[in-house]
Parts: structure tokens; C-alpha cells; sequence
């Protein structure tokens, strides 16, 4: 997969892919009824309006020469029961649009998040944020007005394009034919135009995404840069990505705006033709109405071409945004449920990995050839270099990863074969990233346990010591906390975490440094505690304090993704190997 | 409210007064070919001047050729002047952002601060660059087919006029209940650009803790809530919209009614009903934009008034009028008598410690004794509330915040990486370091053995917040940024919490031989990190409760020797003599 900055363009096809269009109107599949009905409003409302010029030609041509009043009311009153049924059915089918158009969006908003749940970590790893962010809400935002007016729109211009030929042919056959010679010299324009433009509005969209993924990154990490006084250059690079995104619009809208005048000046020579036609070519001269009514339908006549255009113009630019949400929609899910996974039963907490290896990124094996077997109930610690592949099996456990080879197996059942989420639900996990979700402490808490009563989120918090420093803010439990959980310190909102996966109660738990950030004295007193806690739990603690690990059942040590030693820690230490070079330091002997 | 943006506006005021006076000339222009038609009808087909037809055709193609250039041209104005503008208030903006202090940052969530950078300035976008002109052409083409309609034929263009009244009516409730209703869909649109942020920023907890479902709700409740707040404000729009437009198409019944009538009287020729046939068009043209128009201004005025309400926030930690840009500093550091405190709960209370430059000082204390404080304190990322932070005997607050920060350098606890390459994150502090500059705080750091194994060494991307990397490699990344910042004061909160034992003693020499002649401040739990400091403070509840050297604070009772005796093994106090269980 790859990675990506904010600088750098995402990679997509240059041509606009109607394969798009299809998908997309998957989505509307569900909705054929209502569209049918707002289509046929829409049609009804149109064909009514456009019988406008049609009657102004009759009261020029009949009523008012033969000096017909009774005949002019008519039309009139003809002209306005027209505009109360546009009017009554625009309405109604703005109705059913709008409501039909969010309907639609909630749903691909939905399938994008929830899309979202199920991809791996790799894919957040990979990429800045803000480029998913946009994902989810600007870019499925745009395709509103696609939905809500652009289909039914498009069908209606089509229609409208017909019944205003209809007229005209209706009216003077040679006319229209008159009328319509200019209507090539538009098409091969805009043929011309429309691929330009497609290439200069994809640019666009890559320019937009880009700066907000630099915004969205450096509203994240402000704190960094104001501490490393970098303001100064980081404005240079936001406003270079400025510049861009401008650069690249203007040659956008250059084109956009070509296409009106051009039609203007169409319609207007096909008016002159036509007059030209009417009153000097052919020998039988054409009556004022007709001209008229001709005047008023060329101009008419542009309108849905323009709209079409306008349509195009809008797939074109949604077209690129619908690429990217595709693009996330098939996004493979590399951790997912085999056909016919089964629910994990509840289990004892027997682990064995089989000859495990894994590798993030081909050819960078992180975990080489890993066997063990531990027994129910037991305590493991896992300790060695930064970087040796501890977090990593500990993931494979949680099946956040799926092994390159071999096997992970809890009470003897190969993790491959069962749901995922049963797996987590009695995996539980404390990560080395404590993230809190804004919302109060007591709801950050209970994340582990939704249905937790406050009492025992209160005996969660006891538990890990963390009782008595929230209890001590005005608000208690009740305090508001938010995503990095500012106010807190680093050790703080280690324990809120640790808090919460303790209320989870899970059968296996895995702490990853779960107090890393934490004091000595306060770890001893979850200790304590925690031993109490973890009777009967099989556990695996990531840590690197002595402190922390000597009372484990039994020691793993890993370097360079395998384990190299494995025993309790006296057992460790008297073996003379890595883990007492380790630890010799913390010897007591030599402190002193 | 709207002011702040004009100011940016008035900039190009020359570009967008001849943009605006350009609109004059081709509402001007829009009222040629109705009377051109007008005239071909009474003079070429009913008067029989057949010669003259040529003309009017000509000076209807002309008019309309020069009425696009014209108009493409102003667009385009408004199109760079708009861009410029967005530029810069963007821009501007974005600095605001960075100026502001940590307990904004605390409490504001990125996606709303993002919504309001891109949604909502976008729709300040679309008013400069569209609906502005847009709103000053109508009104003139509307003046102008009056005037023109009113020399043909008074009694006829009074009668259009009938509806104006209607037509404002109209308008004016339109806009007063659309602008709440956009308010209110650009407020719900930040809540859940707000959700979905921080589902994003923490995937790895869902998925730890299997609460895809939970998010789903809480995501869909956010998510039909916009639904419901776009659909309103849709409604509102259909209440009003069709009818002013339905409106506009009643002038062809006065038309055909009146007119045919002023015909058939000898009040009106033919011709000029075609000319006021067509210039109905500019009549109600006007009239059906209105109401978008309108809406489009209240969108962006909803927009403003979020976007005011940010720029509005003034930072709490801000150059003091007198403050200078220090050079590099010497590097003594004194806290007298300070206290803090955050959201009315004290943090720090009385405070006092010296250090001079070239000593380390360690600090150690329980979780949330307030530790971390004395560091941000000292590079005034917060305030201190009572007494005073002196860095070579002058007040923090004398110094340029700049100054100050390239002065005191920290590695914070939480490490943010940016979705960079390990290259750049490094060099964040010093973007124009050469590469032998990041490769040698990478070797103080200890960290370059692992970046060498990295798939692309020091051109490896790391993800946003360094994710792919251990915490441990994290904090390393962090601690060979501050080296090579190489500021006379460094602060080490925490920093090798994740990282190996044996690692972090190596460090720890580096550490020592890179801040010598450096003031450093090393914030650990594990007292091995500490014990060599010149003065080691304990903190305990926002107190100085205790301090001295290693062996002072050691040969004592209380919480030091406490703490030491336990990391060494010991249980209780002095009594056990032995290293183990």
C-alpha cells in the first residue's frame, strides 16, 4: 500500500470513468419509485411551461389582430392555471428530491464509515487523516446536488429538448431546421472543452485534498510546532499549498465560464437566421408570432443544453470525488471473517503460536519462526529491545493482523477460522496509545463496558488508583475529557485506559506498557490490586520496568522478532543470557 | 461581523469596482437585442424596410459578442480577485490558529477548526466570487429594463411592477428564515466532520474494544441528524423558492391581457409588445435569482458568523508589548513562588527552584503531581497564575515567544510524528539541517540503527502520530528532533518511558554528553533516569515536597528513597537486604 504524504497526489485514472455512474446508481435503485414520480412531476411542470411561447404566439398572431378579448382571457387564464401546476409540481418534486438526495448520502456516508471500521491499521498508518476525513464528509457532501436535482434534471432537459423540437416543428417545419444548424458547431465544442476541463477540475480535487490534509495534520500536531517555534514554516508550506490550489483552479473555472458565452452567442445567431429565414429567404413570410414564439424557443432550447453541460460538469468534478470514495469502499480488508467463520466460545485462555512469521511490509519479516504454548491463567511478560516485535504479537493475538504463516491458536482454535469480533471481545487490550474520546471521563471508562453501571466504573478507576485524581476535580467522573485529553497528564489518561479495559473484563487481557507514563509507587498499588484481578485471566504484559515484570508467571524475552529466552525470572537471571545483561544494571549491588 | 472580511475585500477594491462597473455595461448591453427585435418587427416586417434587417441582426451579434466579453472578462476578475481573497484570509487565518495557546487547542476538536477552514470558507468563496456581482448585475438590469420598458410604455411596465411588492415580501421572509437554517446545517456539518475525526484519529481503540457498532450509532446519530437539518433547510427553500419564481411567470398574463388590450386601442404597436416580450426576460430574471441569491448570501453570512467567532478568539499566551527576541541564553532558569492553576483546580502551588545554566535538574513525583507543568511553564505553553518563571533573571514573559521556544526545547510525553519521512520529522526543528546533522542526532538518539532497517532508511513516511512505529522508536524520533534543535535549555519529559532498558541507559550517556552545557530538566519515574542530576526535585501534589542531590534525598526518609528502594527490588522500607522476590 502506499504510503502517503500531504504533498503528494494520490494516484487516480485520468480519464472520467463511467464505471462510476453504474455504481452510483446502484444507490438510487432503492429509491426507483419516488424518482419515478419526481421525474414525472418534473416532466408535467416542464411541458406546462413550455407551453408558454406556444400561447404569446396565438395572442399575437389571432386574438390580438382579429381584436379578440374573450380569446386573450382565455389564453391568459390559460398562462396562469400553467404557472399554479408548475409551481405545485416543482414543489412537490423539490420535496421528494432533497429528502431522496440526503436518504441517498446517508446511506453511502454509512457504507463509507462503517468501511471505515473494518479497514486494518495499516491503512490509517499509511496515510495523513485528513485525506480520510475528506473522504467521509466533504466528498459524499458533494455529491448532494448530483442526486437532488442532477439526475431528474438531466432527464428532464432531455425531455424538454424534444418537446420544444415538437413545438417548433409544430409551428414552421423549415424554421426548426433553420434553428438546429447551429447545434453541431456546440456539440463539437464542447466535446472539445469537456475533456480539458475534466483533467483541470481532477487537479483541483487533489489540491483541495492535499491542503486539507496538511490543515487537518497540523491542527493535530500545532502543539509540536508551536514548540519547536516553527509557525514560520509551516505557514510557508500552507501557503505554497494555497497557491496551488489556486493555480490549479483558475485554469478550471477559465473553461467553466467559456461555455456560457458561447451558447449566448449560438442562441443569438440562431435567432438572426431565423429572422433572416422568415422574412427574406422564404417566399411565404413568417407571421410576428411565429417569430416570436421561434425567439422565445431557441432560448429555451439552450437552457437544458446548458443544463446537460452543467450536468456533465458536475460528474466531471463529483466524478473525481466519487472515485476516491470507491476507492475507500474497495479498499481490501485484509483481516476479515473466512466464509463460515464461527463465533469464538467462550474460552479458557490456552494460547499457542505455531511457527508464526509476519512481516508489515514484504521482505521486512517482523516476527521470525515464533512458538510457544501458554497455559490457562498464566501472567507472561514479554521484554526486549524497542522495536523487536513485542506490540506485534501481542496483535496477532487481538487478531489485528492475520500471520504471514503459521498459526495462532487460543484454546486450540486457529484464530483464522472464527469472527474476528469474538476474538477481540474476550481479547481484551490496552494499547500504548491511551486515546480518549471527548466526553466525560465516566463515558470514556465505560467505552470498555457500555452497559456499566457508574459503580463499577467507579471500581474499575479504584483499581488502577485512578479514583482519587479524578475525584479530586469539581466535576468528579463528570469531567470533560476530549480526544487527546488535554488537561490530563500522560499518566493520567494511561490509567483512564487502563480503567477501561479492566471494566471490559476480558478472558485474555494485554497490557502494552500499560504504565509506562505512570510513577513507580502508584504501579505498585495497581499491582496489587491487579493480581487479584488477574487470577484465572491468562495476561500478557509489555513492559520494560524490572518492577513491572519480575512477578510474571513466565519471561519471553524477543529480539530481532524472535523469542531468544523464555522462563521466570530467576530462572532468567541465573541463565546469564540477554535478559540478565539487561537487567544486571538494575541490580541493587550496583546502584548502590 | 461581516467587516473583518470586507477589510480583506477593500483590498481589491479597484479590481472589484471595475469588475462591478463592467456588470453596468453589459446590463446595458442585455437591453439591446429586445429592442433590436422589437424594431425588426414594427420597421422590417410590418413597416416592409427589408434593408435595414441586415443592420439590426448585425448590431444584435455584435451587441451579444461584445456583452460575452465583457462578461467573461469581470468573471473572471471576480474568479482571481475571489481566489486572492480566500488566499489570504485562509492564510491569515491559519496563523490565527497557530498563535492560539494550549488550553484553546485543550478544548477545541481539529475537525471543527477543519470545517471551518475549508466548508465554510468556501462559501465565503462562492459570495466574493459569484454571488456579489451576481447580486449588483440584477439590480442593475432590473433598473435599466424598466427604464426602457417605462419610455415604450408606462401604463404596461406599471403593471409589471405590481408583483415587485409581492416579490420583496417574499425575499425578506425568505431571508430571515433561511439564515438560522443554514446556521444551524453548518453547525451540525462541524459536529460530524468533529465525530468522524476522532473516530479516524482513534481507530485502533474501536477496534481494541470491538465498538465498531457503538461508533456506527453514535456516528449515525450525528449523521441523521444532518440529514434532518439539510432536509429543513431544503424545505424551507421549496417554501419560498417556487413561489417567487411562479410570481415572475405571471407577467406574461399581464402581457397578453394588458397589452393585447393597449394593442387592440392603438396604445402599443406589435413590435414593441416584442420588445417587452423579451425584456420580461430581464424583468423576472432578477426576480428568479433573487431568492437564490439571497440564500447564498445568508449561507455565507452563517459562515461569517462562525468564522468571526474564531477569529474573534484571542490567545490567552500572546508577545508581551514589551518583549524582546532573545539570542541564545545563557540558561539559568528560576521559579519563584509559582503557582498554576487549570479549570479552577490547582496544579501548582508555590514553586521555587534555581538552576544554573549547565546543571541538570531531575524531577519526580507521582502520576499528575503536576511535573509536566513546570516544564510547559517554563516555555510558556500555559501561564503561571501567581509568581514568575525567570530564564537568565528575566521574566518568561519578556522574551518573544519565538525566542523563548528556540531558547527551551521539549520532548513532550504524548510524541506527535507527522506523516513525513523520519528525515523530516527529525529535522522539524531545523528544517534546513543537512542530512549529517539528522544522521548524528539519529546516533544520539540511538535511533538509527532502526532507521537503517526501515524499508527506505531516513526517506521512510511515517504515519500521522508515527503510527507504524513502536513507542519506544517514537520517543527516539522525538528525543534526536530536540537534539538537533540543540537548545541551551532542554526538557526531557518522560522521554524514555517505552524504550528498552538497556537502550535508554545508553541514552541516558548521550543524554549527559549532549546536554553538557545545557540547563536540562529530565522528568522520569525510574530514578536510574534521575540520579545523577545536580538537583533533583520531588513533586508530590503540585509541591515541592522534598530536594537535593541523589545521596542527599537518599540518606533521608520519604517519598525518594521510598520509591528507590522499591525499584531496586527492595519491599517496605531499609529492612530486606536482598535484590529479589
Amino acid at each position: 500500500m502506499a504510503r502517503n504524504k500531504f504533498d503528494t497526489d494520490e494516484e487516480l485514472d485520468p480519464e472520467f470513468n463511467p464505471h462510476i455512474v453504474k455504481r452510483l446508481l446502484k444507490y438510487l435503485v432503492p429509491y426507483k419509485k419516488r424518482m419515478f414520480v419526481a421525474g414525472l412531476f418534473m416532466i408535467i411542470a416542464s411541458f406546462t411551461s413550455l407551453l408558454g411561447p406556444f400561447l404569446i404566439k396565438t395572442a399575437i398572431d389571432v386574438a390580438i389582430p382579429n381584436k379578440d378579448m374573450k380569446l386573450l382571457v382565455l389564453l391568459s387564464s390559460l398562462i396562469l392555471m400553467g404557472i399554479v401546476v408548475v409551481w405545485l409540481f416543482l414543489t412537490l418534486r423539490f420535496k421528494i428530491m432533497s429528502k431522496l438526495a440526503q436518504d441517498i448520502i446517508v446511506t453511502i456516508r454509512t457504507d463509507v464509515f462503517s468501511k471505515i471500521q473494518a479497514l486494518p491499521f495499516t491503512y490509517f498508518d499509511s496515510r495523513p487523516h485528513g485525506k480520510i476525513l475528506i473522504r467521509v464528509v466533504n466528498y459524499v457532501n458533494s455529491l448532494s446536488d448530483l442526486l437532488s436535482n442532477g439526475i431528474i434534471q438531466l432527464i428532464t432537459d432531455l425531455f424538454n429538448i424534444i418537446v420544444i423540437v415538437g413545438f417548433m416543428l409544430f409551428i414552421n417545419p423549415k424554421l426548426t431546421l433553420v434553428t438546429l444548424a447551429t447545434v453541431p458547431v456546440l456539440f463539437i465544442t464542447l466535446i472539445i472543452l469537456k475533456k480539458k476541463q475534466h483533467a483541470a477540475w481532477q487537479l483541483v480535487s487533489h489540491k483541495q485534498a492535499n491542503l486539507n490534509a496538511y490543515l487537518s495534520e497540523s491542527l493535530n500536531g500545532m502543539k509540536i510546532t508551536q514548540s519547536f517555534a516553527r509557525e514560520k514554516e509551516n505557514r510557508s508550506i500552507f501557503s505554497n499549498l494555497c497557491a496551488e490550489w489556486k493555480n490549479a483552479w483558475m485554469p478550471a473555472v477559465i473553461r467553466n465560464f467559456l461555455i456560457w458565452p458561447l451558447i449566448d452567442n449560438l442562441s443569438t445567431i440562431g435567432v438572426s437566421l431565423v429572422y433572416f429565414a422568415g422574412i427574406m429567404w422564404f417566399s411565404d413570410p413568417v407571421s410576428v408570432g411565429t417569430l416570436v414564439a421561434f425567439a422565445g424557443y431557441i432560448w429555451r432550447f439552450w437552457f437544458p443544453i446548458q443544463n446537460i453541460g452543467n450536468f456533465y460538469n458536475n460528474m466531471v468534478t463529483t466524478g473525481a470525488y466519487m472515485e476516491r470514495i470507491f476507492e475507500l469502499l474497495d479498499e481490501p480488508v485484509e483481516v476479515s471473517d473466512i466464509q463460515g467463520a464461527i463465533e469464538l466460545p467462550p474460552i479458557r485462555g490456552h494460547v499457542e503460536f505455531s511457527n508464526v512469521n509476519f512481516s508489515y511490509e514484504k521482505g521486512y519479516p517482523i516476527l521470525k519462526d515464533v512458538n510457544y504454548v501458554i497455559t490457562p491463567g498464566t501472567t507472561v511478560a514479554i521484554v526486549g529491545p524497542t522495536g523487536a516485535g513485542k506490540t506485534t504479537i501481542v496483535n496477532l493475538l487481538s487478531r489485528f493482523y492475520n500471520p504471514d504463516s503459521g498459526q495462532v491458536l487460543i484454546d486450540g482454535i486457529d484464530l483464522k477460522t472464527v469472527q474476528i469480533r469474538s476474538v477481540r471481545k474476550q481479547v481484551g487490550v490496552m494499547l500504548q496509545d491511551s486515546f480518549l474520546f471527548s466526553g466525560t471521563i465516566m463515558d470514556n471508562i465505560r467505552y470498555g463496558k457500555l452497559d456499566a453501571t457508574d459503580e463499577e466504573v467507579i471500581n474499575a478507576a479504584k483499581a488502577v488508583q485512578a479514583h482519587d485524581f479524578i475525584s479530586a476535580y469539581p466535576d468528579g467522573y463528570n469531567t470533560e475529557v476530549n480526544e487527546r485529553g488535554s488537561g490530563l497528564s500522560a499518566g493520567q489518561r494511561q490509567l483512564i485506559s487502563f480503567a477501561r479495559v479492566l471494566l471490559a473484563d476480558p478472558r485474555i487481557l494485554i497490557l502494552d506498557e500499560a504504565t509506562s507514563s505512570v510513577d513507580t509507587e502508584t504501579e505498585r498499588a495497581i499491582q496489587s490490586g491487579l493480581t487479584r484481578l488477574l487470577k484465572g485471566r491468562t495476561s500478557f504484559i509489555i513492559a520494560h520496568r524490572l518492577s513491572t515484570i519480575r512477578n510474571a508467571d513466565i519471561i519471553f524475552f524477543i529480539q530481532d522478532g524472535k523469542i531468544m529466552e523464555s522462563g521466570t525470572h530467576e530462572e532468567l537471571t541465573r541463565l546469564g543470557g540477554f535478559y540478565s545483561k539487561l537487567y544486571k544494571n538494575t541490580d541493587l549491588a550496583e546502584a548502590m | 461581523m461581516g467587516k473583518w472580511i470586507w477589510s480583506y475585500i477593500k483590498k481589491y477594491s479597484f479590481l472589484m469596482a471595475s469588475g462591478l462597473l463592467l456588470t453596468v455595461i453589459v446590463a446595458a448591453l442585455n437591453m439591446v437585442n429586445p429592442t433590436a427585435a422589437g424594431q425588426i418587427v414594427d420597421r422590417v416586417i410590418r413597416g416592409g424596410e427589408k434593408s435595414l434587417l441586415l443592420t439590426f441582426v448585425l448590431i444584435m451579434i455584435s451587441a451579444t459578442v461584445l456583452k460575452s466579453i465583457v462578461r467573461y472578462g469581470y468573471q473572471m476578475i471576480f474568479e482571481h480577485v475571489s481566489q486572492n481573497i480566500i488566499r489570504n484570509i485562509r492564510e491569515d487565518l491559519y496563523d490565527h490558529v497557530q498563535k492560539q495557546d494550549f488550553s484553546w487547542f485543550d478544548r477545541s476538536p481539529p475537525g471543527n477548526v477543519m470545517t471551518l477552514m475549508t466548508g465554510d470558507l468556501d462559501a465565503v468563496r462562492h459570495f466574493i466570487a459569484w454571488v456579489l456581482y451576481q447580486i449588483f448585475e440584477n439590480i442593475i438590469v432590473f433598473i435599466f429594463s424598466i427604464i426602457v420598458l417605462s419610455s415604450i410604455n408606462w401604463i404596461l411596465t406599471l403593471a409589471f411592477m405590481i408583483i415587485a411588492p409581492v416579490i420583496i415580501f417574499l425575499v425578506l421572509r425568505f431571508k430571515n428564515k433561511i439564515k438560522p437554517s443554514h446556521t444551524k446545517v453548518r453547525d451540525q456539518f462541524a459536529k460530524l466532520n468533529t465525530r468522524v475525526a476522532e473516530n479516524i484519529a482513534g481507530n485502533r481503540v474501536v477496534k481494541a474494544f470491538v465498538r465498531e457498532n457503538y461508533e456506527m450509532e453514535r456516528f449515525q446519530k450525528e449523521n441523521m441528524t444532518y440529514r434532518d437539518t439539510t432536509v429543513d433547510n431544503a424545505n424551507v427553500r421549496i417554501a419560498y423558492l417556487p413561489v417567487i419564481e411562479s410570481i415572475g411567470g405571471a407577467l406574461p398574463v399581464i402581457l397578453i391581457l394588458l397589452g393585447g388590450y393597449l394593442i387592440i386601442n392603438g396604445h402599443l404597436t406589435i413590435g414593441e409588445l416584442v420588445t417587452f416580450n423579451g425584456l420580461m426576460w430581464a424583468f423576472t430574471q432578477p426576480i428568479n435569482m433573487m431568492g437564490n441569491l439571497v440564500n447564498d448570501a445568508q449561507r455565507f453570512a452563517a459562515s461569517a458568523d462562525r468564522l468571526w467567532e474564531l477569529k474573534c478568539r484571542k490567545s490567552k499566551i500572546v508577545n508581551e508589548p514589551d518583549a524582546v527576541a532573545a539570542g541564545r541564553v545563557k540558561g539559568d532558569v528560576e521559579f519563584k513562588n509559582v503557582s498554576f492553576k487549570y479549570n479552577e483546580v490547582t496544579v501548582l502551588e508555590n514553586i521555587s527552584f534555581k538552576a544554573e545554566s549547565g546543571q541538570t535538574i531531575g524531577i519526580l513525583g507521582p502520576t499528575g503531581s503536576g511535573k509536566s507543568t513546570i516544564a510547559k511553564l517554563l516555555c510558556r505553553y500555559y501561564d503561571c497564575t501567581e509568581g514568575s518563571v525567570l530564564i537568565d533573571g528575566i521574566d518568561v514573559k519578556k522574551y518573544t515567544l519565538d525566542s523563548l521556544r528556540r531558547n527551551a526545547g521539549i520532548t513532550m510525553q504524548d510524541v506527535f510524528l507527522f506523516s513525513d519521512t523520519i528525515e523530516g520529522n527529525i529535522a522539524f526543528g531545523k528544517p534546513d539541517a543537512t542530512m549529517e546533522e539528522v544522521k548524528k542526532a539519529a546516533d544520539l538518539a540511538f535511533a538509527s540503527d532502526f532507521i537503517k532497517d526501515l524499508s527506505a532508511g531516513y526517506d521512510t513516511i511515517v504515519g500521522e502520530r508515527g503510527v507504524g512505529l513502536s513507542g519506544g522508536q517514537r520517543q527516539r524520533i522525538a528525543l534526536a528532533r530536540l537534539f538537533l534543535m540543540n537548545t541551551p535549555i532542554m526538557i526531557l519529559d518522560d522521554t524514555t518511558s517505552s524504550v528498552d532498558v538497556e537502550t535508554e541507559e545508553q541514552i541516558r550517556d548521550s543524554i549527559a554528553s549532549e546536554t553538557s552545557g545545557h540547563t536540562t530538566f529530565i522528568i522520569a519515574h525510574r530514578i536510574s533516569s534521575l540520579e545523577k542530576a545536580d538537583l533533583i526535585l520531588v513533586v508530590e501534589n503540585g509541591k515541592i515536597t522534598d530536594r537535593g542531590t541523589h545521596k542527599e534525598l537518599l540518606a533521608r526518609p520519604g517519598y525518594y528513597r521510598h520509591v528507590w528502594l522499591h525499584q531496586n527490588g527492595y519491599e517496605g522500607d531499609i529492612q530486606t537486604n536482598h535484590t529479589g522476590e
